[in-house]
């Protein structure tokens, strides 16, 4: 839901929204998550599946999670700011071995009345360029004018 | 519990989870995601925006969407499963969520079978905080699990 804080940093440099045209791609990032990150994320979450039991896989939600957390630190959005919707395809097993790339752009900016609707495509991949989990994530925003 | 494909019909609901809400648990969120936005940590901050106080993060509410589907449909959720949510409203500390849904479409071609399911998760008020779509792919012949 809420993210705008102008306030709000990640140690990078931020990118203010009015500079954010459609196409415009942020830095790549990447990143890994080990078993520990594993291990803490199912904890919080609550999440008791076989299915990343000494598995060594990650959850993608997990692998996702974290693009979403690196993106957000790249952006400086106005307060009132708002996650309103979000998709996610996850297209292959992600494992505590991979390193994953994260690559953002912004895909569709476009006004509704005094606010603004922003998607930012992305796509996670991993060490063999393979596509672990793609998706879109839209913002609503108060105009700035 | 996770479903056999023998069992995959439409309406039939998904196992829906209870999940309490709270700054605690948005805090060890914020710390496993990386996520610190002062919106979900921060009170003094959180209270003087629109939203008067902390709220979950959307990527939380979506992680226990998540954890339903892998607990119906194991590792096809994992490798193939899609979603599209809108967030409606947010996810507060003290809050209990329901995520819940059901098959609402179950379509066969020759060797695969792609199930269409509505999700949803509301408060304990039964307000809606999340709605959605979500879809899974898998063989014929091998079983969900």
């Amino acid at each position: 839901m809420g993210i705008g804080s102008s306030a709000y940093l990640f140690g990078m440099e931020r990118i203010e929204y009015s500079q954010l045209n459609q196409g415009y791609e942020f830095p790549r990032t990447v990143y890994r998550i080990d078993s520990t990150m594993v291990a803490d994320y199912l904890g919080v979450i609550g999440e008791t599946n076989t299915a990343y039991r000494d598995t060594g896989l990650v959850p993608p939600m997990a692998v996702a999670a974290l693009a979403m957390a690196q993106l957000s630190g790249n952006l400086s959005f106005p307060a009132g700011a708002i996650h309103v919707s979000q998709t996610f395809q996850f297209h292959r097993l992600a494992s505590i071995q991979d390193s994953f790339t994260s690559c953002a752009r912004v895909s569709r900016k476009h006004g509704r009345g005094k606010l603004r609707l922003m998607t930012i495509a992305i796509d996670v991949y991993n060490q063999k360029k393979g596509r672990v989990v793609s998706g879109e994530t839209t913002f609503l925003l108060p105009a700035s004018d | 519990m996770m479903f056999a494909v023998s069992e995959l019909k439409e309406g039939l609901e998904l196992p829906r989870l209870t999940k309490p809400v709270s700054q605690e648990n948005i805090n060890r969120y914020a710390e496993v995601s990386r996520d610190f936005n002062p919106i979900h940590i921060d009170a003094d901050y959180a209270g003087k925006t629109p939203l008067g106080g902390t709220i979950a993060h959307g990527m939380l509410v979506l992680a226990y969407v998540s954890q339903m589907m892998t607990d119906a449909f194991g590792r096809h959720w994992v490798t193939g499963g899609e979603l599209t949510v809108r967030f409606k409203a947010p996810a507060r500390p003290g809050d209990t969520l329901t995520v819940g849904g059901q098959i609402c479409r179950v379509h066969s071609s020759d060797d695969r079978e792609q199930v269409t399911c509505e999700v949803f998760c509301i408060n304990q008020n039964g307000e809606t905080v999340l709605t959605g779509d979500t879809s899974v792919r898998f063989r014929k012949n091998e079983n969900s699990r």
